[in-house]
């Protein structure tokens, strides 16, 4: 990937000459490692799925939750250094809350974004003495997806701290052929049934395992009844569809 | 009680009462800008203790200010104010604080004060002349503000205000200096005649477009002879 | 408790001696009437300190935003410091979240504020008026330390014995004896509002020299003033 070694990928906070800081474009290299998620907005809905890589037949795949909420009207899906994600969603979890607490409404599906991606360059040393939370980059990226008075939204967010909105996206080790296929099919009028098959169909090419209820996770938030994970059983009802 | 603190310490004090105290200080806006005056009398109590101290004191080319209550506290006022002077002309950029700035930066400090009941035992008249008008405000020891076009503190405010108010209100905008210096000089003598803490010395002050004009101190004629033909 | 009383009381408990007490009165009024699709905020101008007018003009009621009108009284320099913190608050408020502040939003963060000094209090009754997301009338109205409820009308301040029953029979139609009973439109709102303040004036030390009244509608707000009496 990048031809020449050098010094500057030493120091979280040293840009390369060449005016990059190479920690944290690593850390978007991470992410390409992660299993497949993927968001779709719909006008009834944003649909979110993930592929669970369950990698031994003793593994209890239920354990695995790469799905989840932030608030009643949130939700939020990820892939890469699963880990890292802890910290986020806390971040943002308290972040809603809060906003609940001081202002009686719930918070913009943009304004919980923003407040998740101000974290992401919080790593390495400060200048002025105080303490830093973080020695490196987060190792992960998220697709937060909610509905509030302007409608149902999806956003991604990576560990640069940069955030854009999507009508669809994927990220993860299959997001290249995920995202041109969503490209494809994605049309502004999709139904929120259509984009829970879509969502499945696109995981189905991308992953190596032959996708059932078990090693997928899909959850939706809509108007009425806002974040949802589906249970196995309306997770099979989708895979039917396919 | 649950709180602790070590024998033979006795507990926080903070002022609690105004020691060396000035009385009252007058104001009024006037067609070229607004005129102040305070007396120079530093009172221990009851006892006249220092007849020269000035009262109002210029900040800037624009401002007065004119403080009643502890002189203590208005010295350590002037040293305040004359520090945010100097670092806002070191900034050099171009910014002069004038009297709205001066009374707001004023107000936080005596507001920031009462909050920590910590009080400077004050009350300020700010006088100054801005954006071509006159300015007049008054801020105290609670952070109570409020602007007016009259302004009198302490006594005066039972005795000179009523007399400025008949003379100002409506008329801020044609009352002349020469008007403006006979409604001070009537409301400095019904409160040298009234108040038992007030001085015949005072000065008077004035802030137009021209800047800051304080006189030196004066005193006015007095006539206490018509009490005793009364009694006799 | 009377937060004055909540003071006094903490002042004996801890080991600090004082002689300063911390607040005034300075009197004034304020009421605020909400209709269908509108809502009247209306004061007074005067400050006082006991027997004395400190000022003629010393406005104790704001615009917050479009839609959202806030009227204090009691204690001035608690309430003009209140008044700053929430102006300060409501602009990050925006800036973050790219949007006016409604008025239920507001009036979560007004409790907040005034509760957060709950061991100090912010020495101030606050009434909040405006249109809703709904385009409908509320009046919000909070006692020192934060309660608060949202009401059809309301009156505070040193006169607000004497016109909260006055709106009471006026605006709610409480105890009237009779079924005439006329839709609350603006220009009786805003007849009430100056009816109930020439009234108070007459009978309230503290309360004269200006009414000012705001009158906010789903277009925005316009402030009318009429002379009171100066006496």
């Amino acid at each position: 990937m990048f031809l020449t070694r050098s010094e500057y990928d030493r120091g979280v906070n040293t840009f390369s000459p060449e005016g990059r800081l190479f920690q944290v474009e690593y850390a978007i290299e991470a992410i390409k490692l992660g299993s497949t998620a993927v968001g779709i907005q719909t006008s009834e809905g944003v649909v979110l799925a993930v592929e669970k890589r369950v990698t031994s037949p003793l593994l209890v795949s239920s354990s695995i939750e790469k799905i989840m909420e932030i608030d009643t009207h949130l939700g939020c899906a990820m892939s890469g250094l699963t880990a890292d994600s802890r910290t986020m969603i806390d971040h943002a979890r308290v972040e809603a809350q809060n906003h609940h607490f001081t202002y009686n409404e719930k918070i913009k599906v943009e304004s919980v974004t923003q407040a998740v991606c101000d974290l992401a360059l919080r790593f390495g040393e400060s200048a002025h003495g105080e303490e830093s939370i973080m020695s490196r980059p987060f190792g992960v990226a998220l697709l937060i997806a909610g509905v509030d008075e302007k409608g149902p939204q999806l956003y991604h967010a990576d560990p640069s701290g940069t955030f854009m909105q999507y009508d669809a996206k994927a990220i993860g080790s299959g997001s290249e052929g995920a995202q041109t296929e969503l490209q494809e099919e994605y049309d502004k009028s999709i139904s929120l049934v259509n984009a829970e098959t879509l969502s499945l169909k696109v995981l189905k090419q991308v992953m190596e395992e032959k996708l059932n209820n078990t090693n997928v996770q899909l959850a939706s938030i809509t108007p009425e009844h806002g974040f949802r994970i589906y249970s196995e059983e309306e997770l099979q009802v989708v895979i039917d569809r396919l | 009680m649950d709180h602790h603190f070590p024998l033979n310490e006795s507990p926080i004090t903070y002022t609690q009462n105004p020691v060396v105290t000035g009385t009252s200080v007058i104001a009024l806006k006037y067609r070229d800008g607004v005129m102040l005056a305070a007396d120079n009398l530093a009172s221990y109590g009851s006892l006249a203790r220092f007849k020269d101290v000035e009262r109002l004191y210029a900040v800037g080319d624009f401002t007065v200010i004119g403080a009643s209550g502890d002189i203590s506290d208005f010295q350590y006022t002037k040293h305040l104010l004359d520090a945010e002077m100097v670092k806002e002309y070191y900034i050099n950029d171009g910014h002069v604080l004038g009297a709205p700035h001066i009374y707001e930066y004023l107000s936080r400090v005596m507001y920031h004060r009462r909050s920590q009941i910590n009080p400077l035992w004050n009350s300020y008249v700010v006088g100054g002349y801005h954006n071509g008008e006159g300015f007049l405000g008054y801020v105290d020891l609670k952070g109570t503000t409020y602007k007016s076009s009259s302004i009198a503190t302490g006594f005066g405010a039972y005795f000179a205000q009523p007399i400025l108010r008949k003379i100002v209100e409506g008329h801020e905008n044609t009352l002349s200096e020469e008007e403006a210096i006979d409604a001070v000089d009537k409301c400095m003598r019904v409160l040298f005649y009234r108040d038992a803490r007030s001085l015949n010395k005072f000065q008077r002050a004035k802030i137009t477009a021209q800047g800051v004009e304080i006189t030196q101190p004066y005193s006015l004629d007095t006539e206490w002879s018509f009490g005793d033909s009364k009694i006799n | 408790m009377n937060p004055v009383d909540f003071y006094n009381e903490t002042l004996t408990s801890v080991p600090t001696e004082h002689g300063f007490y911390p607040y005034e009165s300075n009197g004034g009024t304020a009421l605020a009437i909400a209709g269908e699709d509108f809502c009247v905020v209306a004061s007074d101008t005067r400050q006082s300190n006991g027997y004395l007018i400190n000022a003629r003009y010393a406005p104790k009621a704001f615009k917050m935003s479009e839609k959202a009108v806030l009227a204090n009284s009691v204690f001035a320099a608690d309430g003009n410091a209140l008044v700053r913190r929430l102006t300060q608050r409501i602009q990050w408020y925006k800036h973050s979240h790219e949007k006016e502040i409604s008025i239920t939003a507001l009036a979560q963060l007004v409790s907040n504020t005034l509760y957060y000094k709950r061991f100090f209090p912010f020495y101030t009754q606050v009434l909040l008026g405006g249109i809703d997301e709904s385009g409908a009338g509320v009046v919000y109205s909070f006692d020192p330390v934060g309660s608060y409820g949202l009401e059809v009308c309301r009156a505070n301040g040193t006169a607000s014995a004497l016109i909260q029953p006055f709106l009471d029979n006026q605006v709610e139609f409480k105890n009237v004896q009779f079924d005439d009973k006329p839709r609350m439109t603006l220009d009786r709102a805003i007849c009430i509002a100056k009816d109930a303040f020439t009234s108070a004036t007459e009978r309230d030390i503290y309360t004269g020299d200006h009414l000012e009244i705001f009158i906010i509608k789903q277009d925005g707000i316009t402030i009318e003033s009429y002379p009171l009496k100066k006496d």
